[in-house]
């Protein structure tokens, strides 16, 4: 295993946070302490199942009842009350009324997994995918629960998964960023769910904003190319003249390098955010029109071109953080959400499996928490927050499809069979990377860190 | 009904202790206990774990219990611990955490308890083995020792006599077999001084006078120099700034702003220019605020910079939604972790949960301090929930925050009785005014409608000529009133009055309404009239009547005050008196007058009397009865007496639309007057905290705020001294806590500090790890030099700039950066100083040297961020505050945002603000070359600066030299001198294909100064 912790070596976060692997002089490579790129490829603890994560996160708390856990009792037992010992962030005795599922379930695929009709396209691909059907959180508030859903901690500050994925097994591609966020606008409590925090800077996610000009500065200001390569060049002769006498330093490297890998995305990123060289079928796939530069039919054909191009860990941000799946008012808000993320993701998967790339692409759904089975009457349009019980997925990488995971009570209230925590899906999908979670940690304020804490238990059931 | 709570777990307890019973106890606990305690306990409860300090693989593990004692009883099932975590009936204890077990389940462990919980494990238990630094071995530990006056070594080499610095450094060199480098070039000095000291390139005046200046004081002469400059603050309160996560919004999720952040940084900023000594630095931080009304309530400048220093304590992150106690764990646990690490050195954050696992620091004492802050009043910034900020420290003494306050309030008192007057005067012009506002009678109303605009109702409700009160003292005879039927609670009738009224000194306020409860009525619930702000904002005065019985609220009594007779119309008359908070009255028919004196206000009425609400929540439950309303008033005037002579329309004033139109305009002016004085503090107010009641916190075992244990005395970490504040304190303790961390014998306090100091002038601390000094820090690579720093640091009054100045006046400071095969082989992170290492310049060094090049640097210091007028405020986690300010003032200036980070400061590693930062971590990325290939701001620099040579120099040659000297301190080599004039010439050729001739040379020299800007000897230090 090489998976060293460096943060005594603050010489090596200057020595290169860019992507351009810095070959070794000969004078340091037998030192013990020679910097590496932080960025370079390189292995885990054990053989891997999965490459690369595609991590797919719908904001605002997608309903668990309405979507993938097919109570059948709770539409029988619509109307009847039950007595709910929390409410809107307050404990007591509060009686509520079973709220039947506005959406009919069908079962799908070979494994006759239940999947409700929001999910159409996503029914169709079933048999890729392992359903959780008892995940739990501790926080019903948007952000402590979205941090702790990313970061494994609702409280404080601390990496993101992305940023622990790269700082575990750096990135394949020096061309571009290890960990990308392709997200229209932020999710609950911003930036901070793609931070690195205290890990070294370059495991940052690099947020993407579909548009027309995705990523900042990546077009050139400079009239034309030709005038852009003579500054470059100069600059390339002045560095290398300023180098001369500097030789060991290679953070000096890494800087020259950083501006030719710069040179190079300027091509190299337009052209992965350049859909037109995908056929019709592709794009139909997808649900996306042609042209079209955001929606999240965009966000997934551009995460499987940049998967592609060995962009190690790619999130995808399902809206943000306004007019999400935060259905208090009315449930029907869900029909317009999925609508938009069904055939995309079922397109996703698809295309990812007909490339070959899904036995080596793991896909995760996930959301904050779910909604409420019940309400304050039953005909309440709207759910509130459910972090007791909710569903999430995983697909591709090393899942067994067409399994469900985990079940809760007859009415999707508690989960009680095969619980899964934030903290087992984070322990679970460093597992099919080849990372032991309890072994990835990082020294910081006089403790070694860990995405997962002190928890975490890899799901070993649902891996094929 | 399903219950999910306790009273359903209770019972299916109690049926299930009679399911079944095993005749042998063995064969109970092997067959079902041993295997479920395997399965569902004994990962967090075993060998491996202790979760809560309980072991429960023994019969020894689980008699001692945990935290909370013993958790088996045997034969006692209501006593087990364990039976009641795993009924889940008790919110903070249910157990396991995965999921229930099933009924069975608990039946058996019920059943095994009750039969005495036979438990043949006698494995060995003990308690986990404590891996933390004991209070003995704390005395021990290198950092806690003492500071010593360490012996100087002896240094033969000529070149390292400067000092005992770096006496110290080639002392260890030479153990080592190092051999430092020579000393710097003068031109690396100076702009490696000028960065260091000021954030900022030196300028080529600056270059040239040092490098005539032949004195043995050269380079001392620059220090002062810089030491003087404004820009050494801005630089190095900078510094401090990152260990203080300073940031302009709050945090919480909707980050909201906060507009007085920046009087800490600036108080930061003033501190390091004025050299204040360090130690007062830390107490003014701690406790300011009380030092400022102790010694400095004559001095108000003075008294208004130690109150905005507590700043360091109130500008952490924050969780809560509103200003509650719910949520001041999480903030507290910011506090003392930033306190431990920024001053101490300490990670006290982690016994927040428990005693520290590796240094001496207890949850005891984390609560010890917790109790500190408990006692301190905190600043809310506004959040999700109060989206006002509330609690803000005046920046004046008490005194004056009387006088100031009394000041504004006669002020804005002036403006509203200047305002009422002028109302009255306008209501006197108006022919259809009555009463305190237009047809209040229903008049233009239409019959058998429901009321419209201005009115607002709900429920059965219409104007109709049978609700025409008899009653002509307040509005002219009419024939329609309004009829409310008997609906639910909430309906009924609003009315909000264009002139409400507002409390003025000396002037009374008068409501009016005529009203009856239909005839035949037999509804027993109540109606009621309330008169106050808004709807339901504020309440003054209400009413409430029955059919048969009126009554009206005496504070939080209800009390009757007649008899009614349905189908009978009464006049009600009310005289609020804001200044007494009392209102008096009469309720009756003409000849049956009942009168009423004195009655309390509602309590915490705001003094505004604006809405009327007719519904049916009144002082008695159930449907209302229906009611007639009719000739409603409300003025600053008192209403006729009932049954004095009939009100008639007033008739027009000559000239009334000209002189109306004079007057709503002066109405206009004053009351823009009076809205921005009424939104201005009556003194200025800090972002900080203020004293609140004393209490000692009770510790929070495993962090929970919701399981408490036992109370913890204030006082201070028991490795440090552990002293408790004294008997008689009366205050938080703050104060003694400024003292304790301050004290001469705290071995911890001026240790970290003359180690950031020298880690923020060398990029490497003698301490690597300069916010842990703990058991997990590292050691000192020096560990006597820190001493002496530390030392002769406290006996220069804790003076930051002499530090400064001994440490740039050192050999060790002033050495090359060169390489070195024989050093950088033994000592290839130049642990030992055998030379100045090369550094980046940070975000901020990189932004203010290129705007001071391109000639757009505003120097001044900024006013307060243009943030949105607090009224405006409504943020929430859905719709987070975000903005962005540009700016050309220093970047230290820059608007700094927790949640959602400046786009350029993350590009360049700036500190992130969520927490304390030591050191920061620069990467070098491609996005950063992005940035600086082809962002418009590195153009714009580039630009102006090329604009700058253009017109100041005329020969190429002159241009080039002084662009090197500007950008990178020196002159250029001549192949670099001949390859950049032919770069220049070769640019503008290839501009002719798409540049007129006037546009060629200046678009070629910015080219020039976009790749010096962008280079490496623009980008590092040497």
């Amino acid at each position: 295993m090489n998976l060293v912790s460096t943060t005594r070596r603050e010489f090596l976060h200057r020595a290169s946070g860019g992507f351009g692997s810095v070959a070794l002089s000969g004078l340091w490579s037998d030192l013990q302490a020679a910097p590496r790129n932080p960025l370079g490829a390189r292995h885990g603890h054990h053989e891997a199942k999965a490459d690369r994560v595609i991590f797919l996160y719908s904001t605002g708390g997608v309903s668990h009842i309405d979507t993938f856990n097919h109570r059948p009792q709770l539409a029988a037992d619509h109307g009847k009350s039950v007595t709910a010992s929390r409410w809107l962030n307050k404990s007591g005795e509060f009686r509520r009324y079973l709220i039947k599922p506005r959406w009919a379930f069908q079962q799908y695929g070979e494994s006759g997994t239940w999947v409700s009709d929001l999910f159409p396209q996503l029914g169709s691909v079933i048999d890729d995918i392992c359903v959780f059907n008892a995940m739990h959180c501790e926080s019903d508030g948007h952000d402590k629960a979205t941090l702790a859903a990313h970061t494994g901690s609702a409280q404080f500050a601390r990496p993101s998964a992305g940023s622990w994925v790269s700082y575990g097994l750096g990135t394949e591609n020096r061309n571009l960023p290890s960990f990308m966020v392709l997200a229209p606008a932020a999710p609950y409590a911003g930036a901070q769910t793609w931070g690195s925090d205290f890990l070294p800077g370059c495991h940052q996610g690099t947020q993407v904003v579909p548009g027309k000009n995705p990523l900042p500065n990546i077009r050139p200001r400079v009239a034309r190319p030709e005038l852009q390569k003579m500054e470059l060049d100069l600059l390339a002769r002045l560095n290398r003249a300023h180098r001369k006498t500097r030789a060991a330093d290679q953070s000096l490297d890494a800087r020259i390098r950083s501006f030719e890998t710069a040179f190079g995305m300027q091509r190299e990123a337009p052209e992965a955010f350049d859909l037109s060289g995908e056929t019709e079928a592709t794009l139909k796939l997808y649900g996306l029109e042609r042209g079209a530069t955001s929606g999240f039919g965009w966000q997934c054909l551009v995460a499987r071109r940049l998967a592609e191009r060995g962009v190690r860990f790619l999130e995808l941000i399902d809206v943000g953080s306004n007019s999400n799946w935060d259905s208090h008012g009315n449930m029907a808000d869900h029909a317009r959400l999925a609508g938009a993320i069904d055939r995309p993701i079922a397109g996703l998967l698809t295309d990812l499996k007909q490339r070959g790339m899904l036995d080596r692409t793991l896909v995760v759904w996930t959301t904050e928490f779910g909604r409420t089975p019940f309400n304050t009457n039953a005909n309440h349009a709207g759910r509130e927050h459910h972090n007791f019980c909710f569903s999430s997925w995983m697909a591709g990488g090393g899942i067994r499809g067409g399994l469900v995971h985990g079940t809760s009570d007859e009415h999707g209230i508690l989960a009680d069979r095969d619980t899964v925590h934030t903290h087992d899906l984070n322990a679970t999908m460093l597992h099919l990377l080849g990372i032991d979670h309890e072994r990835l940690t990082y020294r910081h304020a006089g403790r070694d860190f860990r995405l997962t804490d002190v928890h975490g238990e890899v799901i070993h059931d649902v891996i094929a | 009904m399903r219950t999910l709570t306790i009273t359903g777990i209770l019972l299916l307890l109690a049926s299930a202790s009679s399911i079944e019973a095993a005749d042998d106890n063995r064969d109970l606990f092997e067959s079902r206990i041993r295997p479920l305690l395997i399965k569902h306990c004994l990962a967090c409860h075993g060998p491996k774990k202790q979760e809560s300090g309980l072991r429960l693989d023994s019969r020894a593990g689980w008699a001692r219990g945990g935290e909370r004692g013993t958790s088996i009883v045997p034969g006692k099932v209501r006593d087990s611990l364990l039976l009641k975590a795993v009924s889940h009936s008790d919110p903070s204890l249910k157990m396991p955490p995965a999921g229930k077990l099933s009924t069975n389940e608990i039946a058996d462990l019920t059943k095994w308890v009750q039969l005495g919980a036979f438990d043949p494990r006698t494995l060995a238990t003990g308690p986990p083995s404590p891996k933390r630094m004991s209070l003995e071995q704390a005395q021990d530990f290198w950092s806690l020792q003492p500071i010593a006056s360490p012996a100087i070594p002896k240094v033969s080499d000529p070149d390292w006599r400067r000092g005992p610095i770096d006496a110290f450094v080639r002392e260890r060199l030479q153990k080592r077999g190092l051999n430092p480098v020579g000393v710097a070039d003068r031109r690396t000095l100076i702009r490696r001084a000028t960065f260091d000291l000021t954030g900022l390139p030196p300028t080529p005046t600056e270059i040239a006078a040092f490098l005539k200046d032949d004195s043995p004081r050269a380079f001392g002469t620059v220090v002062k120099r810089l030491l003087a400059s404004p820009a050494y603050g801005e630089r190095w309160g900078r510094h401090w700034l990152d260990v203080a996560r300073y940031a302009d919004t709050a945090g919480d999720g909707a980050d909201y702003p906060v507009r007085e952040a920046y009087k800490y940084r600036d108080w930061v900023i003033g501190a390091f220019n004025h050299d204040m000594p360090f130690d007062q630095f830390v107490r003014e931080q701690i406790a300011g605020d009380i030092l400022a009304r102790r010694t400095a309530t004559d001095d108000p400048d003075r008294y208004a910079s130690q109150v905005a220093a507590t700043g360091f304590l109130a500008i952490g992150k924050r969780y809560g939604y509103k200003a509650s106690p719910d949520y001041q764990y999480l903030d507290f646990a910011d506090v003392i972790d930033s306190v431990g690490r920024s001053l101490l050195g300490l990670s006290l954050g982690c016994a927040r949960c428990h005693d520290h696992k590796y240094d001496p620091v207890s949850a005891a004492d984390y609560y010890a301090l917790y109790g500190i802050l408990q006692s301190t009043r905190w600043a809310f910034p506004g959040g999700e929930e109060q989206k006002r900020p509330a609690h803000f420290p005046p920046m004046v003494p008490p005194q004056q925050v009387a006088v100031l306050e009394k000041a504004r309030a006669a002020e804005l008192a002036r403006l509203d009785t200047r305002l009422s007057s002028l109302k009255r005067r306008r209501v006197k012009l108006d022919s259809d005014w009555l009463a305190g506002g237009v047809d209040l009678g229903f008049e233009s109303q239409k019959s058998g409608t429901r009321p419209g605009t201005p009115w607002v109702c709900a429920g059965p409700i219409e104007i109709t000529n049978e609700a025409q009160s008899p009653f002509h003292h307040v509005h002219p005879q009419g024939s329609l009133g309004v009829r409310i039927g008997s609906g639910k609670p909430t309906d009924g009738l609003r009315y909000v009055f264009k002139d409400g009224l507002k409390a003025i000194p000396g002037q009374l306020m008068h409501f009016t309404v005529d009203f009856r409860s239909v005839a035949g009525s037999s509804e027993k619930g109540a109606f009621r009239f309330y008169l106050g702000r808004g709807v339901v904002q504020s309440l003054a005065v209400e009413c409430s009547a029955t059919a048969t019985r009126f009554a009206i609220r005496n504070g939080r009594k209800w009390e009757t005050i007649r008899r009614i007779i349905p189908g009978t119309w009464y006049t009600l008359r009310l005289t609020i008196d804001p200044a007494k908070k009392t209102y008096s009255g009469v309720v009756g028919t003409r000849d049956d007058l009942v009168t009423f004196q004195d009655k309390s206000v509602g309590r915490g009425w705001d003094g505004v009397a604006n809405c009327f609400i007719c519904d049916a929540t009144g002082h008695v439950n159930g449907p209302a009865c229906s009611r007639d309303l009719d000739n409603i008033g409300l003025q600053d005037e008192p209403f006729a007496a009932p049954g004095s002579q009939t009100v008639m329309l007033k008739t027009k004033v000559p000239g009334a639309a000209k002189q109306k139109i004079a007057i709503a305009k002066e109405i206009e002016s004053l009351t823009g007057q009076r809205q921005a004085r009424a939104a201005q503090s009556a003194y200025e107010v800090a972002y900080g905290v203020s004293e609140a009641t004393p209490v000692n916190a009770r510790i929070q075992l495993r962090g929970d705020p919701h399981r408490l244990g036992k109370e913890t005395p204030r006082r201070f970490l028991e490795v440090l001294g552990g002293d408790q504040l004294p008997a008689n304190a009366t205050g938080s303790g703050r104060l003694e806590l400024a003292g304790w961390i301050t004290r001469r014998t705290n071995p911890l306090t001026a240790r970290v500090f003359v180690n950031r100091v020298w880690r923020w002038h060398f990029g490497q601390g003698l301490v690597s790890t300069p916010s842990d000094f703990g058991a997990r820090g590292e050691r000192p690579s020096h560990p006597r030099l820190l001493d002496w720093l530390a030392d002769r640091f406290i006996a220069s009054g804790w003076s930051v700039k002499s530090l400064h100045r001994w440490i740039m006046d050192s050999h060790t400071y002033q050495l090359a950066s060169d390489d070195d095969d024989h050093n950088l082989r033994i000592d290839p992170e130049n642990r030992w100083y055998w030379r100045y290492a090369r550094r980046p310049l940070d975000a901020e060094s990189i932004r203010d040297a290129m705007l001071v090049l391109g000639g757009h640097l505003d120097r001044s210091v900024p006013q307060a961020h243009p943030f949105p007028p607090v009224h405006t405020w409504g943020f929430t986690i859905h719709h987070p505050f975000h903005a962005i300010y540009d700016s050309n003032h220093r970047s230290v200036y820059l608007m700094v945002q927790r949640n959602r980070r400046h786009p350029y400061l993350a590009l360049f590693d700036a500190a992130d603000p969520n927490q304390s930062v030591a050191s920061r971590q620069p990467t070098t990325t491609p996005t950063q070359a992005l940035y600086l290939m082809n962002s418009p701001f590195v153009h714009a620099q580039a630009e102006g600066l090329a604009k700058r040579l253009l017109s100041s120099h005329r020969d190429n040659e002159t241009r080039v030299r002084v662009a090197f000297e500007l950008a990178h301190g020196r002159l250029p080599a001549s192949p670099q001198l001949k390859d950049a004039i032919a770069f220049v010439a070769g640019y503008q050729q290839k501009l002719s294909k798409s540049h007129v001739a006037p546009e060629r040379n200046p678009a070629a020299w910015s080219a020039l100064m976009r790749v010096l800007l962008t280079s490496n000897a623009f980008l590092y230090v040497d």
